[in-house]
């Protein structure tokens, strides 16, 4: 049986890290299958590893125990097939915004970069902005900036760290109806981390919720509704008090400080 | 209105500037035309400036300002190059960087200028001897510009490089060094100011040419004439190189000039 | 950091001297290069050591340690007071800071025939130098320091209501104390290589700079690469010494990382 491109599948999965000749586990046992074209959100107070598995499935960090296979292929470094955007914009502030989008696609002729870079700008609605340099951008425009390079490539996968972490309330919420709109249009699989519950049910085909020292998979809740999703429906809220459930069972603090 | 009001503002600007050199100007022309201290010491503001066109004219000037600029710039290339290539070496290895740099700033401590009678008891008094005294001037910025610019380049970049498979010239060429470029930039503007000012050192030291051997025999002479315009002449080509610096670097670093323009539309 | 870690660094920082090290004695011992152009190494160190045994090096480092505190005392002084004055005022930036940088790209060793024939062959024109080269990169820095100053520090000495010389001591030089060091410790490093510069051009009897010009003069090449050895030694002395008071003046006091 062939798998799905996009499929991502995380097995027995566990990674320690080293820290002053201790070993601190960072995430334990962790078992996970994600069908290809799906959004999954993971979600979690700071120091659950979540950021970590993001890496782990990025190929920033190779040395860990059990699998993670992409389309049954273990994850052993990066690679174009899997595109990843960060809570930062990174874009490199020396390049121009279409030099940025630009920056993952080496071996092609002018030409077709120039297509490419030209389609990915108007996908994020930023026609006309490619000689502009990062510093001239405001901080929702770099982000999607950084969006449209990490498209660039085609990946079958993209992982999202915190995306919208570091934009104001209104452009989040604006972005986020964005990032739905990509994920209708390319349907690839896009997974991504963040603190915002709101956001997980708002995006999310499956939301994961993880639990610290060690990182352990407490919950997985399926989302079903349909799109576009209403974030004052009752079935909304009566996900979210689900959710919200786990995190006071799961932490000694209160809420309102894991976000 | 906004830019008319504007352009008076400048024009405010630029008349400040210009009350300080008037009043020395004033202070330099009544201190000659009362006497107050001897025309050995102190000649008048227009016979500078006769001066500079009699040099001018007669092509001593043009003669030792080629041989100083020729020393600073064959100076400047080996000292700043080999510099570049070890800052860039030891900002990419930690190896290299554990190795060389602790006796790269040891020796550092040494005044470069006591040095000269040792590289003059070692290669003579000629050109080479100024060469490599002007390398080792421009070599130290150069080395601690290139070196700080490279090891600091940050990790999210270096990050981002690895997931987009960057490697080898590619990575050097489109990560480290425009990351580094404004670092290495400021290395190139001390190392090309202290070259300057080294070569003047080495003229006055020992030469037969060169605006500093210019100065020096004129002070033995006691031609103030030919020392003032001399100064005139070394501050006047230090600001054309400082000038001509500033230019690339607004070339080089437009990602970091631009403001943020674009945000507001 | 482990300590086996910090020995193993510095033992590899001190392998490449060790290694030039015997590479001189080397090439020396075995006929490559004259013992006349390059002493061996240890002849350098009994010439160190008949040195510092006689009094004439003290009296040598004394005159050139003498000339080194006055030009710094009068250039970082006036310098510091300079660059206050145009940090604080933008009328005294505006008529003084344009002269200010137009006559700071006259290399400073140029000032040296013309400082001679007004002041003559004596101490004057030697401490003056210095002073020149101690004057610069302290109005800089001050310039600098005070003049940017964090406006959020200005607005709240304003509610507060500081004023004048309370608002200079209390706020501005506080905040401005990081870049007048910097400036400072750079004086202290080109007034050192201008007094050598100083010694070695200008006709002197004494100081670091004369002594190695002596050895040169009479060809005594033990002679030079000691007196070199010597004005490195102090060079770093002086340096390590204003490290010291530094990090003495600092102790307790925490500065903002500005972003």
């Amino acid at each position: 049986m062939s798998i799905e491109k996009g499929t991502l599948q995380i097995r027995n999965l566990s990674k320690s890290f080293t820290v002053d000749g201790n070993a601190l586990q960072v995430l334990n046992n962790i078992n996970l299958t994600f069908p290809a074209g799906s959004f999954i959100s993971i979600v979690g107070s700071s120091g659950c590893g979540k950021t970590t598995l993001l890496r782990i499935l990025l190929g920033l960090e190779t040395n860990y125990e059990g699998d993670a296979l992409l389309d049954g292929e273990r994850i052993e470094g990066p690679g174009t097939n899997r595109g990843i955007v960060f809570q930062d914009h990174r874009l490199l502030p020396w390049l121009t915004v279409g030099e940025n989008v630009a920056f993952g696609l080496d071996k092609q002729n002018r030409k077709a970069k120039k297509k490419i870079v030209d389609e990915h700008l108007k996908l994020v609605g930023l026609s006309g902005f490619e000689s502009a340099y990062p510093a001239q951008l405001s901080g929702g425009m770099a982000q999607r900036v950084a969006i449209a390079r990490a498209l660039a490539n085609k990946p079958e996968i993209l992982l999202l760290d915190e995306p919208l972490g570091a934009l104001d309330a209104l452009t989040r919420m604006h972005m986020q109806k964005e990032l739905e709109r990509l994920w209708l249009l390319e349907k690839i699989t896009m997974v991504m981390v963040t603190h915002d519950v709101d956001e997980a049910i708002y995006l999310s085909d499956i939301v994961v919720i993880m639990s610290s020292r060690p990182g352990i998979i407490k919950q997985i809740i399926k989302v079903p509704f349909p799109r576009p999703r209403d974030r004052a429906s009752s079935e909304f809220s009566h996900i979210k008090a689900e959710i919200l459930k786990e995190f006071h069972l799961g932490t000694e603090y209160p809420f309102a400080y894991a976000i | 209105m906004i830019k008319n009001s504007l352009k008076k503002l400048e024009l405010k600007d630029k008349l400040l500037a210009l009350i300080v050199p008037l009043l020395l100007l004033a202070a330099w022309q009544s201190a000659v035309s009362l006497e107050l201290c001897s025309p050995l010491l102190l000649i008048p503001p227009l016979t500078l400036l006769d001066t500079l066109l009699y040099l001018a004219d007669s092509g001593e000037l043009t003669i030792n300002i080629i041989a100083s600029l020729n020393r600073v710039l064959v100076g400047f290339l080996i000292g700043g190059l080999s510099g570049f290539l070890l800052g860039l070496f030891m900002g990419l290895s930690p190896f290299l960087d554990r190795f060389a740099g602790p006796l790269i700033k040891a020796s550092k401590q040494v005044p470069q200028f006591a040095l000269m009678p040792l590289i003059i008891l070692w290669f003579g008094v000629d050109e080479l001897a100024k060469y490599v005294f002007i390398a080792i001037g421009a070599f130290y910025p150069m080395v601690f510009n290139t070196y700080q610019g490279v090891s600091t380049v940050s990790k999210r970049y270096r990050e981002l490089a690895r997931v987009f498979d960057y490697r080898g010239a590619r990575f050097l060429t489109k990560v480290i060094l425009p990351s580094a470029m404004p670092s290495i930039i400021t290395g190139v503007r001390h190392s090309l100011g202290l070259s300057w000012m080294f070569v003047v050192g080495a003229e006055i030291f020992g030469a037969d040419t060169g605006l500093g051997y210019m100065m020096a025999a004129a002070r033995n002479m006691f031609q103030i004439d030919i020392v003032m315009a001399g100064l005139v002449v070394i501050g006047a080509i230090g600001f054309s190189i400082n000038f001509i610096l500033q230019v690339i670097e607004k070339r080089l670093l437009v990602w970091r000039f631009s403001s943020d323009q674009g945000a507001s539309k | 950091m482990k300590r086996t870690e910090k020995i193993k660094i510095k033992l590899i920082g001190i392998a490449l001297p060790i290694l030039l090290l015997i590479l001189w004695q080397y090439v020396v011992s075995a006929g490559f290069v004259s013992h006349h152009i390059l002493p061996l190494p240890g002849q350098v160190l009994t010439t160190l050591v008949r040195l510092f045994t006689e009094e004439k090096l003290i009296l040598h480092i004394a005159i050139s340690l003498r000339r080194v505190i006055y030009g710094l005392l009068i250039g970082t002084a006036s310098g510091f007071l300079f660059g206050l004055l145009m940090g604080l005022s933008r009328t005294a930036e505006k008529i003084f800071a344009p002269t200010f940088h137009t006559v700071r790209q006259v290399p400073l060793i140029g000032w040296i025939p013309l400082i001679v024939m007004w002041f003559g062959m004596n101490e004057l024109p030697r401490i003056l130098i210095v002073a020149i080269g101690a004057f610069y990169p302290t109005t800089l820095n001050t310039f600098s320091g005070v003049r940017d100053v964090p406006r959020r520090y200005k607005e709240l000495a304003a509610v507060y209501g500081y004023k004048g010389f309370k608002l200079i001591r209390r706020v501005i030089l506080p905040s401005a104390f990081p870049s007048i060091i910097t400036g400072f410790t750079l004086s202290l490093g080109m007034s050192w290589v201008l007094l050598i510069a100083a010694e070695l051009l200008i006709e002197t009897i004494a100081g670091i700079g004369k002594l190695i010009d002596v050895g040169r003069d009479t060809f005594n090449m033990e002679l030079v690469v000691a007196g070199i050895l010597i004005s490195g030694l102090l060079g770093f002395t002086m340096t390590k010494i204003v490290e010291k008071l530094v990090q003495a003046v600092q102790k307790g006091r925490v500065f903002e990382q500005e972003l």
